[in-house]
């Protein structure tokens, strides 16, 4: 188990995490997840060992790493550039690892077969790696930072540099290689739907520290912050003092509120009224723009008060400007902190 | 264990700074002295003889006449060339583009003798002329003159001005001239308000480039124009050499460095604007199609080959031919030390001398140039002061450091004055930019996550330098390795100060052969200059082969 208690470092004056602590269970994915420049490579970095200046304890089933330096940690990194040797071929830089441990040419060989068969690329052995496409390239990262058979293996935002649907589709394969050779591995990402996709748990950073660390379920549906709610794309986060809402927290239970500075409407719990949900609030509302995602709609509608809510339907159930009558269920309405 | 390895790179990193101190500032140093202090006091009379005399402010300005005619003309002829280069697909273009380079790594004692086989009062084209028209006297007289001074410094830079304004127009996509076609403009509108104002930054940068080459002119000048157009160049060889007069070369030697510091200080601000090119796409060249497009790709191309190609073909020639007759005795009789002459060895015996010195700057150069790139690739405020730093001999003029060599080094503990070794160590000075300027570019686009993926992967440090830098700098260090080879053989300026008796070089012993009275001596010299002239295009095919996109800066 890796554990990270009171971390922080700076680049100069530029404090780049204060105070992480965090754990990664044995066989556990854990994925940080924050906007770029939160910290979240440097704590990867810190982690491998490329960055030495730090304050805090990091332990691996509780011996301190900080003496061991990078090429001895036998952690596996792959990075979001990939970081491809250009000179090596794609069975060349599989096999850098295992060269370094020592592997006699035969089993070393046996070794990235193997693994050029478990990320579906038995072809491409000789292939020069600037001929690869985007997404064989990724196979090749992740399979030459599996080939030491790493304690720990990091991902920095490993799809990052692919497009859209490769993406979704490379998150679970990932998922299931990582699950496959049974390590524990922590995955960077800025992308909250591969967190849910890849993560056992998600530590959400922002500025330098951790935010909320639950599971990906958990995280959605109850975010601690205001910052965490918007940072998942749930919009309707509005100051508990806005005059908009006056109405609502009135029918609302005051005391739920706890004197909270934020309130998120979860779009969860946004329904077309008659939907079900019994002691649910309704009220009127006017649809302002819906955007047609295949699968669903994304809608706005402002309610009479002027307060505009996010969510998603099915079907549009009457048209752009026509009026709707929208209930909210009492579990939907979240305070959250700063 | 960490401590340890940064002190062991600490005492590594000053080996490039020790030699840059002794062999460069040092020298530089002592040329200030010397123009300041020639008895050790303080005495200005040089300075007050080179401000109040006519003939030595006549100099300077010579200087940078001839400099401007030839930068000039350089344009004027590089630009629509550049023009057709850039915006036209043909046919053998990258090879045209890559032979016009040739020039540029040919020695200048080379350059001269082919301009003077060519067009001299005896030579090539004369002789052409007089034959064709049957003429009993040599229509074109060149020798000695300005215009011949001017066309052979074209010839040499005429490539150096092609290949950044080539590189800077193509990326500058044809989008911007197709846009201003429909808005109405014609031919000359585009000229006038498209095409030369985007031009404008690779014009300055080239024109500024072409200027410092031409200013620092030495061996063109010296043997095709002699004494009486002694640029600053000439004369502190001239004063140094021939009249003994120390302190005034060395004023004139401090006037040449500081106008070289301030030119370089101009090229670098226009060289920045450089890697601005305003708009690019992908389609910047076509075909040629109309009649007129196709002449004018004919004519640049044809203008191209016999730029390039007619002196060298004289030089050949008449290295071969003798009163229109194969004769090599010429070629037979360098093994022999002929008497009366001012050499002291036979001419192909610095054939020897030149390989071994150019192997061992280039060794010097190489491991001086890989240890000062990682120095100036680290970032900080050092490293930003340690590039320029690196480049000024290249900013500094071969005659300069020659001279600087000889009065710096005369006495113990570094009395290198008779010693072959300061030959080898003048190169390596010059070269040393050569090869960072080769080596860095590559260093520079070795991502770091290379090496720290290595380290990932169980890579101590000194594993990731050998497997992944090193096999990555091969071509950067390769290109390198050709530049400071052919760079050395070719050097002239400082060889001539530096290279005593037995141990000159081939351009020195050409450059004497030359002095030697008669016609023997003459073709001695032609038939030196062929063979320098073809391991320099050797050295050069070399590097054409191996540069890629991204490595050289040149």
């Amino acid at each position: 188990m890796l554990r990270i208690a009171g971390l922080s470092h700076a680049y100069g004056d530029l404090i780049s995490l204060r105070d992480v602590s965090l754990a990664v269970k044995d066989g556990e994915i854990v994925c940080l997840l924050g906007p770029s420049g939160c910290g979240k490579t440097t704590l990867l970095r810190i982690i491998a060992g490329l960055e030495t200046d730090y304050e805090g304890r990091i332990t691996l089933d509780g011996d301190d790493i900080r003496p061991v330096p990078a090429h001895k940690r036998g952690f596996g990194l792959m990075f979001q550039d990939f970081a491809l040797f250009p000179h090596l071929s794609a069975a060349g830089n599989i096999a850098y690892g295992l060269k370094r441990l020592g592997l006699g040419r035969e089993k070393a060989n046996e070794r990235v077969q193997s693994l050029l068969r478990r990320v579906g690329l038995e072809d491409l052995d000789e292939r020069d790696v600037a001929s690869l496409s985007g997404g064989q390239k990724q196979r090749v990262a992740l399979a030459r930072s599996l080939a030491p058979n790493p304690r720990l293996l990091m991902l920095d935002e490993p799809l990052g540099a692919l497009d859209a649907l490769l993406r979704d589709q490379l998150a679970l394969e990932l998922r299931r290689i990582i699950k496959e050779a049974g390590l524990s591995a922590i995955y960077v990402t800025h992308d909250h739907r591969e967190a849910y996709a890849v993560a056992d748990r998600i530590a959400v950073m922002n500025i330098g520290s951790v935010r909320q660390h639950d599971r990906p379920r958990q995280i959605y549906r109850r975010p601690a912050s205001a910052f965490v709610a918007r940072f998942l794309g749930l919009t309707n986060v509005f100051s508990a003092s806005d005059n908009r809402l006056a109405n609502l927290l009135r029918l609302m239970d005051d005391s739920k509120l706890k004197g909270a500075p934020w309130l998120l409407i979860h779009p969860a719990g946004v329904r077309v009224a008659g939907d079900g949900g019994d002691d649910a609030f309704e009220f009127d509302a006017t649809i302002e723009s819906a955007v047609f995602r295949g699968g669903h709609f994304d809608l706005t509608a402002v309610a009479a008060s002027g307060l505009p809510l996010s969510f998603r339907l099915r079907e549009l159930p009457v048209e752009l400007g026509g009026d709707l009558r929208i209930s909210l269920d009492p579990d939907a309405l979240i305070p959250l902190g700063d | 264990m960490k401590r340890r390895a940064r002190d062991y790179w600490g005492i590594v990193y000053l080996v490039p700074l020790v030699f840059l101190g002794v062999f460069y500032v040092y020298p530089l140093l002592s040329i200030l002295d010397v123009s300041l202090r020639p008895a050790g006091v303080l005495d200005l009379t040089a300075f007050v003889r080179l401000l109040t005399s006519d003939y030595y402010s006549g100099t300077l300005l010579f200087t940078v006449y001839q400099a401007a005619l030839s930068t000039a003309f350089t344009l004027l002829l590089a630009t629509p060339c550049a023009f057709v280069f850039a915006r036209y697909q043909f046919r053998g273009k990258t090879l045209l583009l890559s032979l016009a380079t040739l020039p540029f790594v040919l020695p200048t004692v080379v350059v001269a003798l082919a301009f003077a086989t060519l067009l001299g009062a005896d030579g090539l084209f004369n002789d052409l002329v007089k034959t064709l028209f049957s003429l009993d006297y040599a229509p074109i007289q060149l020798e000695r003159t300005l215009a011949m001074i001017i066309i052979a410094h074209v010839f040499y830079n005429f490539a150096v001005a092609l290949r950044i304004m080539t590189s800077y127009w193509s990326s500058v996509g044809l989008g911007i001239e197709e846009a201003a076609r429909c808005l109405g403009a014609d031919e000359l509108a585009l000229w006038r308000d498209v095409r030369l104002p985007l031009l404008r930054p690779a014009l300055l940068s080239a024109g500024a480039l072409v200027f410092i080459f031409t200013f620092t002119s030495f061996g063109v000048i010296l043997i095709l124009g002699g004494i009486r157009f002694a640029t600053l160049e000439v004369q502190i060889y001239y004063q140094a050499v021939n009249m003994f007069n120390l302190p005034l070369a060395a004023a004139l030697s401090l006037v040449q460095i500081f106008s070289m510091l301030a030119m370089m200080v101009v090229y670098t601000a226009t060289q920045k604007k450089l890697h601005l090119a305003p708009v690019s796409s992908k389609t910047t060249a076509k075909r040629a199609k109309s009649l007129v497009e196709r002449l004018g790709l004919n004519v640049c191309v044809a203008l191209i080959a016999i730029l390039l190609f007619s002196p060298l073909v004289a030089l050949i020639l008449r290295s071969m031919l003798a009163a229109g007759q194969l004769d090599l005795a010429n070629y037979a009789s360098l093994a022999q030390k002929s008497r009366g002459s001012l050499l002291f060895i036979a001419p192909l015996e610095s054939v020897f001398n030149s390989l071994r010195f150019a192997l061992m700057a280039m060794t010097m150069a190489l491991i001086l140039g890989l240890i000062a790139s990682y120095m100036i690739k680290r970032r900080g405020r050092l490293s930003r002061l340690l590039d320029p730093l690196f480049m000024l001999p290249l900013a500094t003029s071969a005659v300069t450091l020659g001279f600087g060599f000889i009065i710096a080094l005369d006495e113990p503990p570094l009395n290198l004055r008779a010693s072959w070794l300061i030959i080898p160590i003048s190169h390596t000075l010059i070269a040393l930019p050569f090869v960072i300027r080769s080596v860095l570019p590559s260093l520079r686009s070795i991502p770091p996550s290379l090496r720290e993926a290595a380290q990932t992967l169980g890579a101590r440090p000194i594993d990731a330098l050998l497997t992944i830098d090193l096999p990555l700098l091969g071509r950067g260090i390769a290109v390198g390795a050709t530049f400071a080879f052919t760079v050395s053989m070719g050097e002239f300026g400082a060889s001539l100060f530096v290279a005593q008796r037995e141990s000159v070089t081939i351009p020195v012993v050409i450059y004497r052969l030359l002095g030697d009275p008669g016609m023997t001596s003459y073709r001695q010299a032609l038939a030196m200059s062929v063979l320098l002239m073809l391991v320099c295009a050797a050295g050069f095919l070399l590097i054409e082969r191996l540069r890629i996109a991204g490595v050289g800066e040149f």
